[in-house]
């Protein structure tokens, strides 16, 4: 069982880039201000999350383990 | 149908290249969408439209080079008519000139060079660079900030990335400079910059050749590896590898110079950044950003007819150019827009755009402003006009923000 994720788009950075929509399509969306916002934390797998997130190009994007609060990305 | 608003349609004119903020400023005040009938095109000028426009890029395509039928503006003689279809051609091939799905697939090539992650690494060849050359200027006294600084520095950096070997980088320069500083008004651009593209094209077609072969790390084996993976063409890799290589410092020069000369007119600002550099760099490369920003203005085109609120209606096909300048001065957004203040944040200028357009190099842009600007600020105590700021001059352009010089004295 893959641990849950605590995913946060930082609404003051985010430029609607749509990248992390490239990269892990079943986690990110965009909503009607065409910002990300996180259709479901547990849409694809950890690292795809992660690699979508490394591709925000404002790192308006933090990954956390969702028990622990260990920070995974930034 | 608004009232007609009092404001002139010739964006070329002198006032509007030496001041856009004044020009624009009034047009955002008076009517933020605006049809400009003299060239044909609707101009954006509120923040909120910006924002709107940039991230509805269903309605508003990048595919500017094809969509665009108009003839050009301001006008160019018959014979050179062949050409611009060429040009426009070879615009074409650039990766930012697709949209949707496509725009996705062309971008990715490229995007993971430019992370901020991967693009830290490059920091410490920044920094280094930096520092040769403003070891060079030590005890100069006097220098131009565009020659002997910001396009020195931005040049070598790209250069450097794409690792065009050191030998010939004294002639890319020269060659690609070809590709650059055009003047908006003069009938013969066209011509010159088909031959800056043919010369640059010439130069680079075959390390491509070479690099599709047996590509490496560097940016422009990137661009190859898109030709490899099917994404590109090679006539995509020729266009995009003379995109980045040109995007890539003559939109930083203009940040270093129009930084430098924002920190000569305020000095404050500058002694505040001097007081702790590392603390303040950050914020200050994004106010330097925002308060007079390297690109004024982009453009796109209609796909649809579009409601722009106001009564404003485009129509499919229409132009469409969004000012950079005038949103990031919009009062409704930034408080004392017309202020230069290192401290704001947050700081949400549109400098790099927005949506899924937005500038591929920001981070490249972002990481040679703050370590030229930490490094100015630890050298020097301010900098003082070395001409009168009226007589300063700026590219006869409706794109950018370019100095033509910036001769400064050091304190």
């Amino acid at each position: 069982m893959a641990r849950q994720l605590k995913i946060t788009v930082d609404y003051n950075v985010c430029v609607g880039n749509a990248m992390c929509e490239t990269f892990a399509q079943n986690t990110f969306g965009l909503n009607e201000d065409r910002q990300s916002y996180v259709k479901d934390a547990a849409g694809d797998p950890e690292e795809t999350i992660i690699e979508a997130a490394e591709n925000c190009p404002v790192t308006a994007i933090t990954v956390e383990d969702a028990e622990t609060g260990e920070m995974l990305f930034p | 149908m608004p009232a007609t608003v009092d404001v002139h349609d010739d964006i070329f004119a002198p006032d509007v290249i030496k001041d856009p903020y004044a020009y624009f400023g009034a047009l955002r005040a008076a009517q933020p969408v605006r049809w400009n009938e003299q060239y044909r095109m609707w101009v954006v000028t509120s923040y909120e439209r910006l924002v709107w426009t940039a991230r509805h890029p269903e309605y508003f395509s990048s595919e500017v080079a094809l969509r665009d039928n108009q003839p050009p503006a301001p006008g160019i003689p018959e014979e050179d008519m062949e050409l611009f279809g060429a040009v426009r051609q070879w615009l074409a091939a650039r990766f930012t000139q697709n949209d949707g799905a496509k725009h996705k697939e062309k971008r990715k090539v490229v995007h993971g060079f430019f992370t901020p992650k991967a693009m830290e690494t490059w920091r410490p060849l920044v920094r280094q660079t930096v520092n040769d050359l403003l070891d060079e200027l030590q005890g100069a006294g006097r220098w131009d900030v565009m020659h002997d600084f910001a396009t020195p520095l931005t040049y070598s950096i790209i250069a450097g990335l794409m690792d065009i070997p050191e030998s010939d980088r004294g002639f890319v320069k020269e060659l690609s400079g070809r590709m650059c500083g055009f003047d908006g008004n003069d009938p013969n651009r066209i011509r010159d910059y088909a031959a800056g593209v043919q010369a640059v094209t010439d130069y680079l077609a075959p390390i491509v050749a070479e690099r599709v072969r047996e590509p490496g790390d560097d940016l422009l084996s990137v661009i190859c590896k898109g030709e490899i993976m099917g994404a590109y063409t090679r006539d995509e890799v020729l266009a995009n590898a003379l995109l980045l290589l040109v995007a890539g410092h003559e939109t930083t020069n203009d940040l270093i110079a129009n930084g430098v000369l924002a920190f000569a007119e305020n000095a404050g600002q500058f002694d505040l950044l001097r007081s702790d550099p590392d603390a303040h760099v950050v914020n200050a490369v994004e106010e330097a950003l925002r308060y007079d920003s390297p690109l004024k203005s982009v453009q796109r085109v209609a796909t649809q007819d579009v409601d722009m609120g106001d009564g404003q209606r485009v129509s499919k096909d229409d132009r469409v150019r969004w000012v950079i300048a005038s949103a990031n001065r919009d009062p409704a957004v930034f408080e004392n827009p017309d202020e230069l203040d290192i401290t704001r944040n947050p700081n949400p200028h549109v400098s790099f755009g927005s949506g899924v357009h937005h500038c591929l190099g920001a981070t490249l842009a972002r990481l040679e402003g703050q370590e030229a600007f930490a490094e100015l600020a630890r050298r020097y105590g301010g900098f003082e006009l070395e001409t009168d700021a009226g007589a300063l001059e700026y590219l006869p352009s409706i794109g950018q923000r370019t100095l033509l010089n910036l001769p400064i004295a050091t304190r």
